[in-house]
């Protein structure tokens, strides 16, 4: 384990709850800590206090942990997997697959309140579809994941194209759009729900895939030769990878930034050790996405940013700085 | 120890040895020698259970390889190989601990007792103690040989199989390589190593398995090996055989004396 990695890991423990109690104080009625604290402490306290914290903002800050948290961890896992620094989340086709399927369901008028399984379903069947292209024996091809993914995705980006296209004189083209900007808006304990399960089951399989990670980092011929059953891990891989885009997708619609970037940020600051590397991820992801959540709440109130542009205008040059800037002698290869 | 019984070999679609029959026991050295894309790789890699054999089988101890686990596979045999790879920010300790993956259960992410004193052994067998804490990225090609042998060694199990171990070495590093190599044969370990030099095979291995002409024209000791004509129609070209004053023989490329 890198040397750097422990006193790294106890900051990040504190920096989750601090992005959740900063993100739990910004919303259109002002509370101070005491009346947050308070309302905490009683969660079936009648009143507008318990309203506001249990129903509006509590939910939410849950969900921007679980989207921050799951979009970084598969990004961390899919980079490590295919050992390639430009993967992100919704390599496997999941996000433009949900996005087609939404956009065709927000056009058809189905009820919103199913839209998001619909997203969900579709999202899954994609990465099933992608894993059964990218198949190779008993293993997948890296090579062809990639392929595959970038190809449908575009596919499905054409659909959704043709779907804003059809429903441009009508309301449900802003809809669309804003779905597709991503944004936690509406979003509660309900959609928590549905989605929280499945990205608890891509977490435990995370876990799982920590020691073939590790192994990986020296190539598959490598790992191979050391004992790992390649094969499976990338399937275990790829399908906690799915569950926990689709879940955040059905949570959040698409956030980008975060899948690609905090996993290279978490490598530079922890290390490449997936004991590590890993959590570090899951911590990074879910605090910015809680303090990115509440600064669109903010900004632009009453109306809200949404998120994935957020997080692109501040999170991209920070980022490039940070990345680019020249190496230290001793920092080795940093990807 | 291991036992290769009518292997075949196929790669491409095209078959590229049959017919091995061959037998390592415990505390040998042997050589795979043979020409550029004959299928000494394609062989190393397939006892290492890494390519499954079109016909026939490999056993390791009495087990059919195909049988086992990877895991079971990785506690019995390492594999060296010389393969470069696109590292991220490990260093050298960082690459050699992976050695230990199949020793732990996939929930035991902390390293177990006998870690540390195996990752100690294989640091100080390849004399690699002094730059443990070195990025990998850093080291020059013949300290990054050392680094993949360390794996090797980490891994603890009583067959080491190595590719091409002394390519991008000096002469002084690959001698010190190879004796190495002959030292834990001493200490038990069975090793199988592809090299390119026909002398440094000579030196150091028990045997010599030489493929050519799609198979294994012949496994023996390198006393009978080099004085018969079979090394010269493996590698395409006549040789020259020189015996050196302690009486032991060199073999070079007779184009290569001549000028």
């Amino acid at each position: 384990m890198s040397s750097k990695a422990g006193p790294a890991a106890a900051l990040l423990i504190l920096v989750v709850p601090a992005a959740a109690a900063a993100s739990l104080l910004v919303g259109g009625t002002p509370l101070t800590v005491w009346q947050i604290g308070t309302a905490l402490a009683h969660p079936h306290a009648p009143g507008v206090l318990g309203a506001i914290v249990w129903q509006l903002r509590l939910p939410r800050v849950c969900i921007a942990a679980t989207v921050g948290a799951s979009l970084a961890l598969c990004g961390a896992m899919l980079q490590g997997m295919l050992r390639n620094p430009l993967v992100d989340p919704y390599l496997t086709g999941v996000s433009a697959a949900a996005a087609a399927a939404i956009a065709i369901a927000i056009l058809a008028g189905v009820a919103t309140a199913i839209t998001p399984a619909i997203g969900f379903v579709a999202g899954l069947a994609a990465a099933l579809l992608v894993a059964a292209l990218a198949r190779r024996g008993a293993g997948i091809d890296g090579n062809r994941l990639i392929l595959a993914g970038v190809s449908l995705s575009t596919l499905f980006a054409a659909i959704v194209t043709l779907a804003i296209v059809r429903a441009q004189s009508s309301d449900y083209a802003s809809t669309i759009v804003a779905w597709l900007a991503g944004s936690m808006a509406g979003r509660g304990w309900h959609e928590l729900a549905v989605a929280g399960p499945y990205a608890v089951v891509g977490v435990l399989l995370a876990f799982w895939s920590v020691a073939p990670l590790n192994a990986l980092r020296i190539g598959e011929l490598r790992a191979r030769a050391v004992g790992v059953n390649v094969d499976r891990a990338q399937w275990i891989i790829l399908a906690a990878s799915s569950l926990l885009a689709s879940s955040s997708v059905v949570l959040a619609g698409l956030v980008g930034f975060i899948g690609l970037i905090v996993p290279h940020f978490a490598r530079r600051l922890v290390g490449s050790d997936a004991r590590v590397l890993l959590p570090a991820c899951a911590a990074i992801g879910a605090a910015l996405c809680m303090l990115a959540d509440a600064i669109c709440r903010r900004i632009v109130a009453p109306a809200e940013l949404p998120i994935g542009v957020l997080l692109a205008f501040i999170g991209v040059p920070t980022f490039l700085y940070l990345y680019l800037r020249p190496a230290t002698a001793d920092s080795g290869a940093r990807v | 120890m291991i036992e290769l019984r009518d292997v075949e070999l196929r790669i491409g679609g095209r078959t590229l040895l049959e017919g091995i029959q061959a037998s390592v026991g415990r505390g040998e050295l042997v050589a795979i020698l043979g020409a550029n894309g004959v299928g000494k790789t394609t062989l190393l890699r397939a006892i290492a259970g890494l390519h499954a054999p079109s016909r026939g089988t490999i056993f390791l101890n009495g087990s059919s390889n195909a049988q086992l686990g990877s895991v079971e596979r990785a506690q019995r045999l390492a594999l060296v190989t010389g393969d470069e790879v696109f590292l991220d920010s490990l260093n050298v300790r960082d690459v050699v601990a992976i050695g230990r993956f199949p020793h732990h259960r996939w929930w035991q992410w902390r390293e177990q007792s006998g870690d540390e004193a195996a990752i100690a052994r294989a640091l100080s067998a390849l004399r690699i103690e002094a730059f443990a804490r070195r990025y990998f990225s850093t080291l020059s090609a013949g300290e990054r040989q050392r680094v993949w042998i360390a794996l090797g060694l980490a891994q603890e199990t009583p067959i080491l199989l190595l590719d091409e171990p002394t390519s991008h070495l000096d002469v002084k590093v690959a001698h010190e390589i190879l004796g190495l190599l002959r030292s834990l044969t001493r200490a038990g370990k069975t090793v199988v190593c592809v090299l390119h030099d026909i002398n440094e095979a000579a030196a150091y291995a028990d045997r010599i398995a030489l493929l050519g002409e799609g198979t294994l024209l012949a496994i023996a000791s390198p006393e009978e090996l080099l004085t018969e004509p079979i090394l010269e129609r493996a590698y395409g070209i006549e040789m020259e055989h020189v015996r050196l004053p302690d009486g032991r023989l060199r073999v070079y490329a007779r184009e290569y004396v001549t000028e």
